[in-house]
């Protein structure tokens, strides 16, 4: 069991730290943390501009949306960036659990993910104002850690694609933009169309901001739970999805050499 | 415990390719067609064969990487198909080249998220980690970040990750490519010492003196299937009652080799650059001088040294191997 510890712990940080691209603090600072404030600000003032919602909407909704960059793009990178330094096959080489190698991925990409979402929601309280109830405050990390967490497993779910096809990045970018559109922290979803709304539901985040608007608005802890126990659902709804895909994939590789001939 | 640490019998691979989307062309090649061959426990073998010829495909249908299209393998008397994680607590690889290895970490941090991966117990993994880093003479870079490595420290760094969990069986895909002479010397001192420590070694290599100096027995591979097997003074059979004529030369072409290859009583020929210069070298049948003829050839190309010698193992390679070409070549050309 030790050893089952020390490969998700360890592991896991080394491997965040062999493979995620934006370890450097100028990286780190100006993608994960000054770029989503940006947006953060944008969405804030247009939504001021069309009145469609106040800012405590658009603060917390892109705090939370601001994880899904780290997550996502880091679940691609724990894969993709196998590829890119020739270790995949070593990796793949390893008689331990699979589900434990690339699970143990997770944890950093969403402790990245939760420190990304607090950071943007403090500053963006300060520079336009919003307060947020103090007594709210744990309730709202752990809403924020189960969205992140939740994301991270969305992330992996797409980091396992790049087992089996070369352009994964195609599919981590059509995401973050899915995600902006269809998770309600933008657009109202109640404004979107039937279709839209169904398909936000499944996204990881969706039921996550609601949760953390409800805290937030001061609604207590027992209005959150609804929404923040749909979101652990479908947070461990795409992390059997990725140790699936993760599986059938590997299989798949050995079976059709697609780790040769792509 | 198994009497042999490799087995494989009738192990055949074909790649199927698939290209464009309108109009999709499919493609099969038949990397190996057949390999039988069996390694005993403590054994250093080689796998010699030109560019494709199924070297790196077979060590990685023995390696539990990909899944043979027909025969059957065993590692340590696991079948590599169906008891992947037993074949694979007992296996380690090594490939040559720059690549397989995290750049951004040091060659400490490599060798522990490995020792992870491969269920080294924690309480063990310093210990090891310090024994292979002074084993491959890395002690004192450890802590150095891995992109900074020359070629040669990052071929040792592969094959200390290699040993990391101490496996029964070690498969090294062409580990000196690429590596100076003084550190490709060096890894063919660690190799022999694996092996005189007792761990079963299967080595690919394109260079002839690395096989003779290291391996027990060696196969020539080409075409997908074992063209010959033997030790290095059986192979060399393949060469007996043969002449070699050692030509250096600076500016051979392509087509000026051809028309040596084809001049009557020509057995083999065969062309390497060293340096600046080629060495052309040139069999013939023992009682037979072609020295006339192959000058000939090369008028106007200036020449060096020029010597007659007896075959070596490089030679009686060249012999295998252009057997197959010979025999493969009417299938090549459209009817």
């Amino acid at each position: 069991m030790t050893d089952l510890f020390r490969l998700v712990g360890t592991g896991g940080v080394i491997a965040y730290r062999a493979l995620f691209n934006w370890t450097t603090p100028a990286m780190f600072v100006g993608t994960l943390l000054v770029g989503p404030l940006f947006q953060l600000l944008f969405f804030a003032y247009l939504g001021r501009q069309l009145g469609v919602a106040d800012d405590r909407f658009y603060i917390v909704g892109n705090a939370v949306l601001a994880a899904t960059l780290a997550c996502v793009f880091g679940g691609t990178m724990a894969v993709s960036n196998e590829r890119r330094f020739g270790t995949l096959g070593h990796v793949l080489l390893s008689p331990r659990s699979r589900t434990a190698v690339f699970l143990g991925r997770v944890l950093p990409y969403a402790g990245n993910g939760l420190l990304i979402a607090v950071t943007t929601l403090t500053a963006a309280s300060f520079l336009l104002g919003l307060r947020v109830p103090v007594s709210a405050l744990p309730a709202l990390l752990l809403t924020l850690a189960v969205a992140a967490l939740s994301c991270g497993f969305f992330g992996l779910a797409l980091g396992a694609v790049g087992l089996r096809f070369r352009d994964v990045w195609l599919v981590s970018n059509v995401s973050v933009a899915l995600l902006l559109l269809l998770t309600g922290v933008n657009v109202p979803a109640a404004e979107l169309p039937a279709g839209m709304r169904v398909a936000g539901q499944l996204l990881p985040i969706t039921h996550g901001a609601e949760a953390a608007r409800r805290l937030v608005a001061g609604e207590g802890f027992g209005s959150a739970t609804g929404p923040l126990a749909a979101e652990v659902a479908v947070g461990l709804a795409y992390a059997v999805l990725a140790a699936a895909l993760l599986k059938i994939f590997e299989a798949e590789s050995r079976r059709r050499a697609s780790l040769d001939t792509l | 415990m198994s009497e042999y640490a490799i087995e494989a019998a009738g192990l055949r691979r074909t790649y199927r390719s698939r290209t464009g989307w309108l109009r999709p062309q499919r493609r099969e090649v038949e990397a190996v067609r057949g390999v039988d061959l069996t390694v005993g426990n403590g054994e250093l073998f080689g796998l010699l064969g030109p560019n494709g010829a199924g070297k790196t495909t077979t060590i990685k249908l023995l390696n539990t990487l990909l899944i043979p299209t027909a025969g059957t393998a065993r590692i340590c008397g696991f079948d590599v198909v169906r008891q992947t994680r037993e074949v694979r607590r007992r296996i380690g690889y090594v490939f040559g080249g720059d690549r397989g290895l995290y750049d951004r970490l040091s060659a400490r941090d490599n060798l522990r998220y490995f020792a992870e991966l491969y269920g080294v117990p924690g309480r063990e993994q310093k210990r090891r980690i310090a024994e292979l880093l002074e084993l491959v003479r890395l002690a004192g870079r450890e802590n150095e970040r891995v992109e900074g490595y020359s070629r040669g420290m990052r071929q040792r760094l592969h094959i200390a990750r290699g040993l990391l969990h101490r496996p029964r069986v070690l498969f090294l895909d062409e580990p000196s490519i690429g590596v100076d002479p003084v550190a490709a010397r060096e890894l063919r001192q660690t190799v022999a010492d694996l092996a005189a420590t007792g761990t079963t070694v299967l080595l690919t290599t394109h260079y002839m003196a690395e096989a003779d100096e290291l391996c027990g027995r060696i196969a020539v591979i080409a075409g997908g299937r074992i063209q010959a097997l033997g030790t290095p003074a059986e192979l060399r059979h393949h060469a007996d009652g043969r002449r070699v004529l050692e030509v250096e030369a600076y500016g051979v072409t392509d087509e000026r080799l051809a028309a040596i290859h084809a001049l009557p009583r020509v057995r083999e020929a065969s062309l390497e650059v060293i340096g600046a210069a080629q060495v052309l070298a040139v069999q013939s049948d023992a009682g037979v001088d072609v020295q006339a003829d192959v000058l000939r050839e090369l008028d106007g190309v200036r020449l060096g040294r020029v010597t007659a010698r007896q075959p070596t193992l490089e030679d009686a390679y060249v012999a295998i191997v252009n057997r197959v070409d010979e025999r493969r070549s009417p299938e090549a050309v459209p009817a």
